[in-house]
């Protein structure tokens, strides 16, 4: 029983509601804990000048699974920088963009976080996500399914299967892929394109299945939202990336009907066709309509100016923008009937009008967002940047005059007309804090993460209070994961295996038959294998701790 | 170690890198397969025939299991460059092999590296488009095996590529410059049609040609077949184009990567992807998980400074040839036909137990190790890399896994425990 006192930090606990105050934080057996002066301890911290947040939660960041992987291979020069190891716990493993799992965990740990979230992950490949995140050390993880593009869904959309059954199937899916979530990815898109589809607007049909993406999200989400699965559809809207997209992205808006949904990466679909170059910000279109639609969340995808790539299942979008991949290669692969995959290396430049919007449109999206709580700081690790720069983006959003000198450095057109210049705001420590932990926790379900109130797991950074906010966030003082010491001063101290995060719904299993019926006709793979069993899931994610949530539906009898 | 008997139907097989699910295994003494016909499948079954006890050996003594790795571990604990080769085993052992190599530094390259290295030169320069076996069933109207019978390397290639129930009709198949002895009609019977065209001058002159004609591009004398061929590939809904790394000369990434433009010209119009054959004895999970764990593929080297990925000089052949290694731990857990290379240096073999006769010398630690998919539970990646299936033991045969001897000498290095021989 190892008992330990943070003591005199000033705290910032949004889901507490505390903001600030100068108290101290008991932590036993990995919980926090109400501790008395007088209580005796194995351990005690002077946080005298330091901030104390819950570990932070990253719901969106590509870090585990096969495109991630391609990425990884196809991008040697990506890897041949060797930080040094300061800790001889860590073992090599090395990356910026796609860093390994190894370095993936250590880097995350070393900036306070201590749970992500992988967000696409394919059925037929979610037993080598839970490999690459269970070999991601330190960090919690859990992964969202891709469904929406797979041909049994379409199937039995097209047919008009009842809604009960969607449900069910749904419900089966997450099951058999241990997911925490489900993602829809350009829906119906993927597989348009392997019918030779170029493109797929929200109430365009899908060529083959005659079905469109409006049908799509909706019934996802419906699904989800009966089986009673905390987090919302996770949704990468249709037309990523196209000038004028707005209107496709606030169709989908619509789609949900008033049902929860988080749109992903929301930038790079908040594009109008405005200007001599027919390419504007639509941030405040975009803010606006979801300002007033409580059951929509957002995660920002903000672009970092530098070396990157795309990795993404919407292989529709990523063909279309394969030419410009810098370095010029492209990986693309059709999925067996399930999804797809598009990897293009990219380099955001700070001349480059587009590139420079982008970053304009994700700051005001940031920046004009009424409720802290339904925006989440990502940059869509990697696709708008690494994850490395999330201090970086911190600043940026806390530091108006270094916003402003930022602006100044980008192209002309952009440093002048942007809509950023005009807004002051400066996000407090608490806004980030919510941004960072409280609403990704929120939004996952994650009653005992995100927050610092008694019973809550010991997930804690603590920072050192600095002006620079962005030095402040780079390297934590401290960092307790489950209550063990996992970093400090940006070095590793102790290096435990995370726990997998899944969800399991309750669904009528005679939808089984249908999936094995399908199976036998159309798989590559034997029904019985489409399924990970929760052995194979401990085998599979290295032995960590399964951390099942248990859903029993929502508005019906079982 | 695990090894319960698995339900019918439940046996992944891990002789290819198709691995084939779905099989029956009837366990016992000699290991018969159900529910298929596979010669590659047979022939790695029996090898298992009558298992006899397997005994580790040191220097060509028999030891128990605690010797041999007090004293492989020893051997490892003097060396100052390892290369661990084979690499002939499953994600775990993977997962264990990459913490040992770290322990004291070492190259990492598996037995089939030079095979794999057109494919992945290929993905670092250019990329690559590819399909997988689901698509190919459901969609390929066209198949064009380039440079490959397929069936080789490969013997239920055709099989899993059969149509799905309920299509209309199998799509054509093409083999292009594949020599002698492929398939014909009868052998692959879902096939509405099935040709073998000659190759035109060499290997990449006939794919310089085709990817030409695709691209619409004139040439001064254009051979007929390639010609209707690339007609067909343009009119096909769904074209997939098979290569076989493995059977290129040296420089085969450029066939690769002349494949590669073909395919992204092809699909401006219509759709078409790759089937890469190549991967097996676990060479695909063995780059995977390096490259995940890592971040860069094999042919690197891990340490205390890091990572260093060298495809060219990182290679067995080249390693032991120059002697820029000074330990060998070889890795061959699916079949005796890998055995290590001969070597005028320290070895220590983690092998499948009828590799005992070959590694009796002097010089050598055999270490006799349980095989996924037989003797031991395990996962192992797909030919197309996306799929990863569980593979399950049918039969105890009381032998360590891969992973579990890695550990079992990160925990003997740890302890300094090695120290003691390493000072004879």
């Amino acid at each position: 029983m190892t008992t330990i006192r943070l003591k005199g930090g000033r705290v910032y606990d949004p889901a507490n509601g505390v903001d600030g105050e100068v108290r101290d934080i008991g932590i036993r057996d990995g919980r926090i804990v109400a501790l008395h002066a007088q209580d005796k301890v194995d351990a005690e911290y002077d946080l005298t000048g330091c901030v104390v947040m819950a570990g932070g939660i990253d719901l969106h960041t590509h870090i585990g699974g096969g495109k991630v992987n391609l990425a990884r291979m196809m991008l040697p020069e990506d890897h041949r920088l060797n930080r040094p190891r300061d800790s001889l716990l860590e073992l090599a493993s090395n990356g910026c963009c796609t860093p390994g799992t190894l370095e993936t965990g250590y880097r995350y740990a070393q900036m306070g976080y201590t749970a992500a979230f992988e967000p696409a992950m394919l059925a037929s490949n979610a037993r080598q996500a839970h490999m690459e995140m269970g070999d991601t050390p330190i960090l919690d993880h859990g992964a969202y399914v891709m469904l929406g593009n797979e041909e049994l869904f379409l199937e039995m959309l097209a047919r008009g299967e009842d809604p009960q059954r969607i449900r069910d199937y749904v419900g089966w899916a997450i099951g058999a892929s241990k997911a925490m979530g489900v993602k829809v990815v350009n829906p119906g898109g993927i597989s348009a394109f392997k019918f030779n589809q170029r493109k797929l607007d929200v109430d365009e049909d899908h060529v083959h299945w005659q079905v469109t993406p409006r049908q799509v999200v909706h019934s996802l989400a419906r699904a989800l939202s009966e089986l009673g699965v905390p987090h919302p559809l996770h949704i990468h809207a249709s037309n990523l990336g196209v000038a004028g997209n707005i209107e496709s992205t606030l169709a989908t808006i619509d789609a949900l009907e008033g049902l929860p949904g988080h749109l992903t990466h929301i930038q790079f679909h908040s594009y109008g066709r405005e200007g001599p170059k027919k390419f504007s910000s639509a941030a405040r279109q975009l803010v606006e309509r979801v300002n007033a639609a409580p059951n929509v969340s957002i995660d920002v995808g903000q672009i970092i100016f530098g070396q990157t790539v795309t990795a993404s299942g919407d292989t529709m979008r990523q063909f279309a923008n394969a030419e410009l991949g810098n370095p010029r290669k492209y990986v693309g692969g059709d999925i067996e009937c399930d999804a797809g995959c598009g990897v293009v290396p990219f380099r955001y430049r700070e001349q480059s009008y587009v590139n420079a919007l982008q970053w304009a449109i994700g700051l005001e999206i940031f920046l004009l967002m009424d409720d802290p709580w339904r925006v989440v700081l990502t940059t869509d690790h990697p696709n708008g940047g690494p994850f490395t720069s999330y201090p970086h983006l911190i600043k940026l959003l806390m530091d108006k005059r270094f916003r402003d000198e930022q602006l100044a450095r980008l192209h002309p057109d952009v440093a002048a007309m942007a809509d950023l210049r005009e807004i002051r705001r400066e996000l407090s420590l608490y806004e980030i804090a919510i941004m960072t932990r409280a609403a990704p926790a929120r939004l996952l379900g994650l009653t005992d993460r995100g927050q610092l109130g008694i019973g809550a797991a010991a997930d804690i950074a603590v920072y050192r209070e600095e002006a620079d906010r962005e030095a402040m966030f780079a390297t934590p003082e401290y960092v307790f994961k489950d209550g063990l010491l996992v970093a400090r001063k940006g070095r590793i101290e102790a290096v435990p295996v995370g726990g997998t995060h899944f969800v399991e719904a309750d669904y009528d299993p005679a939808i089984e038959k249908t999936v094995e019926a399908w199976a036998d006709r159309h798989a590559s793979i034997s029904y019985r294998h489409m399924k990970i069993g929760t052995d194979e899931l401990c085998s599979c994610s290295n032995g960590g701790a399964l951390l099942a949530c248990k859903v029993h539906g929502r508005g019906r009898p079982l | 170690m695990s090894a319960a008997g698995v339900q019918p139907r439940d046996w992944t097989c891990p002789f290819c890198s198709l691995l084939c699910d779905g099989l029956a295994l009837a366990p016992g003494p000699v290991l018969q397969l159900r529910g298929g016909d596979c010669a590659r499948a047979r022939a790695g079954l029996a090898a298992f025939d009558h298992p006899a006890a397997a005994v580790s050996c040191v220097d060509g003594v028999p030891r128990g299991l605690d010797a041999a790795l007090d004293a492989a571990a020893a051997r490892l604990g003097v060396a100052h460059l390892p290369l661990f080769g084979g690499l002939a085993t499953d994600v775990q052992g993977m997962r264990a092999l990459y913490r040992l190599a770290n322990v004291r530094g070492a190259i990492l390259d598996h037995a089939h590296g030079e095979a794999m290295m057109p494919a992945l030169r290929m993905l670092q320069d250019r990329g690559q488009m590819f399909t997988t076996l689901a698509e190919i069933r459901n969609r390929a109207d066209l198949i064009v095996c380039i440079g490959t019978d397929a069936r080789s390397s490969h013997p239920e290639f055709f099989r899993r590529c059969a149509p799905a129930a309920g299509r209309e009709a199998g799509g054509r198949v093409v083999f292009l410059g594949a020599g002698g002895g492929t398939p014909g009609a009868a052998e692959i019977p879902w096939a509405s049609t099935v040709d073998a065209l000659c190759a035109e001058g060499d290997i990449f002159d006939t794919v310089a040609t085709l990817a030409a004609l695709v691209d619409s591009r004139r040439l001064a004398a254009v051979p007929a077949a390639l010609a209707e061929l690339a007609d067909a590939m343009r009119a096909a809904r769904y074209c997939v184009l098979v290569w076989e790394p493995a059977r290129l000369a040296q420089h085969g990434a450029l066939v690769g990567e002349a494949l590669l433009r073909l395919l992204m010209n092809l699909n401006r119009k219509t759709r078409a992807g790759a089937f890469t054959l190549g991967g097996n004895d676990g060479a695909q999970t063995a780059n995977a998980a390096m490259s995940w764990l890592s971040g860069l593929p094999l042919r690197s080297r891990v340490g205390q400074q890091g990572v260093d990925h060298d495809p060219l000089q990182y290679a067995t052949a080249r390693l032991l040839d120059e002697r820029a290694v000074d330990l060998l731990l070889w890795v061959a857990s699916f079949t005796p036909d890998l055995p290590p290379p001969p070597a005028a240096l320290p070895r220590i073999v983690l092998g499948h137990p009828a590799l005992a006769a070959g590694c009796a010398q002097p010089g050598t630690v055999f270490i006799p190790v349980a095989t996924p998919g037989i003797n031991a539970d395990g996962h192992l990646l797909r030919a197309d890399s996306v799929v990863s299936l569980p593979l399950h033991g049918v039969r105890d045969d009381g032998l360590a896994t891969v992973a579990e001897v890695a550990q079992a000498l990160v925990a003997r290095l740890a302890s300094g425990a090695a120290a003691k021989e390493g000072a004879r």
